[in-house]
């Protein structure tokens, strides 16, 4: 009886890596404070690693932590190739460790929008081709309601009302009208695209860049399409 | 068993009690059974614009602690005889209803009644989601304006998920539009949202349309649903509802603002 209670397995996730390149909290924070804003409800509870292998022995792993908590991530281990002085250092001031192994290091599972780097631009960005499947829904996205494709394309057959969040790491289809938020390629995929039979969005970002309603004057009230050249988001009318 | 319809809205002051009073009495003067309950405990509305507050004994949190039977608590209509009213409790005992026991009085009433209208409370938090979760309609109460769209919106949305249709898997829970206080005039000078554009946003079928209307607040201090008021626009956009939601087909009318006659354009009337 006892021994049915409880039970442990092992189960692997996948789980969102930030990878440090600064121990300067400044600027971690500032970095933080943009990619959260793009999305702040995506990222909400969402359990992160921090990766500190590019970080010498300075960094101050507290501090890191309630940092990460402050933007409402759960944080649940450090993480990186570093050596076993280190790997000590932090168990012993009580946080978690987990080994990674090599093959998903040099893969980065990260979240290319949760890569952590000093400059903006060498924001690593997926190029290989994506094969996504469809995930679609039938009727309205409704204020306050959130829907995720990962790892799909999101087909939407109805509209996205205002203060809906849609969000894909493929592309975002809307057959209806766009008025609430739409982020496609959300974990980093440049030639992702977000089409609607109605223009008329809150926010809409691609890979990490966005544009707010201001940003649409163009084709507002339209059926268009949004997608990045270079790193600029453009909107094209859809016939 | 009995149609359960929820009169819903995520914002208040909208018209949710003015319209569960009008629709539940209307639908007792066409010769149904129907109970109208007030889930807005704490506030108890219902019984006054019923006017029916003086006869308020036992409530539905009493039926609900077992301190009454249904029966005892169940206020007859001095009007109608097919219509009762459950009336909500003034004690501010918000957590006495749970799932489990609401549903057990509202299936005691499906054997009694063909329809139970819910009045709901504002907000999206557990006492509206208890008034909506047994639903099998739900009478979006909608006016004009960003706000309250943007909130029957929510509604809409917790209407798909967190109902016992939802949850269960059923077919969904039947939505209509009502939309109330409109103004066709100030929808002419672009005040206010028109009855196209909500229908565009919300996109769920049209139940009605209720004017702005005095007739309103006087039928209310007079604890008589203003559908009695046969006279007056509200009253007559409200019997078009009732005959709706029976499965007529109605013509709407009050969209346009009133053209003067000439004489009223002449002498400036
Ligand atoms: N069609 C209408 N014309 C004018 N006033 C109205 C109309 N419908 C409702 N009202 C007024 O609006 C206020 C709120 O109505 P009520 O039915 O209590 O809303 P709720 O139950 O949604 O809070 C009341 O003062 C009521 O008299
Ligand atoms: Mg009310």
């Amino acid at each position: 009886m006892a021994d049915a209670s409880i039970e442990f397995k092992g189960t692997s996730f996948t789980l969102s890596v930030l990878h440090l390149n600064t121990a300067r909290l400044v600027d971690i924070r500032t970095y933080l404070v943009t990619k959260v804003a793009q999305a702040p409800d995506f990222f909400h509870l969402v359990p992160i690693v921090v990766n500190i292998e590019k970080i010498d022995y300075s960094i101050d792993y507290q501090a890191v932590k309630t940092l990460i908590e402050e933007f409402n991530f759960t944080f649940v281990a450090f993480t990186g190739d570093v050596d076993k002085e280190q790997r000590a250092l932090i168990r012993e001031q009580g946080f978690s460790f987990v080994n990674t192994t090599k093959k998903d290091t040099s893969k980065k599972v990260a979240i290319a929008q949760e890569t952590l780097v000093t400059e903006a631009k060498a924001v690593a960005t997926t190029t290989e081709s994506h094969l996504y499947t469809d995930k679609v829904h039938h009727g309205q996205i409704r204020s306050g309601q959130q829907i995720y494709a990962k790892e799909q394309n999101l087909v939407i057959i109805g509209s996205v009302s205002a203060g809906a969040e849609v969000i894909a790491d493929g592309n975002i289809h809307v057959y209806g009208s766009l008025r609430g938020r739409a982020i496609a390629g959300a974990k980093g995929h440049h030639k992702a695209q977000i089409y609607c039979q109605k223009l008329e969005a809150e926010l809409v970002s691609i890979n990490g860049n966005y544009w707010l309603s201001e940003s649409m004057e163009q084709h507002w009230g339209s059926p268009a399409y949004i997608h990045l050249t270079d790193s600029e988001l453009t909107s094209s009318i859809l016939i | 068993m009995a149609r359960i319809i929820v009169v819903t809205s995520g914002k208040g002051g909208v018209g949710k009690t003015t319209s569960s009073a009008a629709i539940g009495l209307g639908l007792a003067l066409k010769g149904h059974k129907v109970v109208l309950i007030d889930f807005d405990i704490g506030l108890r509305n219902l019984d006054l614009i019923m006017g029916c507050e003086r006869r308020v004994v036992y409530d539905f949190v009493n039926v609900i602690n077992g301190e009454s039977t249904l029966n005892q608590a169940l206020i007859k209509d001095k009007r109608v005889s097919s219509l009762s009213i459950l009336p909500a409790s003034q004690t501010r005992d918000k957590d006495a209803l749970t799932k489990e026991n609401v549903g057990k009085v509202l299936e005691e009433l499906g054997g009694l009644y063909d329809f139970i209208v819910c009045d709901s409370p504002a907000g999206i938090e557990a006492g509206a989601m208890m008034a909506l979760y047994y639903a099998d309609e739900a009478i979006v109460t909608t006016n004009p304006e960003v706000s309250s769209v943007r909130d029957s919106d929510r509604i809409l949305g917790m209407l798909a998920s967190r109902s016992r249709r939802a949850e269960l898997g059923l077919e969904p829970i039947k939505e209509h539009l009502l939309l109330t206080r409109y103004s066709p005039k100030r929808v002419e000078e672009g005040e206010m949202l028109s009855v196209d554009d909500v229908k565009d946003i919300l996109s769920i079928p049209l139940l009605g349309v209720i004017p702005e209307s005095q007739a309103v607040l006087k039928a209310s201090n007079a604890g008589e649903p203003v559908i009695l008021d046969t006279e007056s626009d509200a009253g007559k956009a409200y019997q078009d509802v009732v005959d709706r939601l029976l499965g007529e087909t109605i013509e709407f009318r009050f969209l346009v603002a009133e053209k003067k006659g000439i004489f009223s354009r002449m002498f400036g009337g």
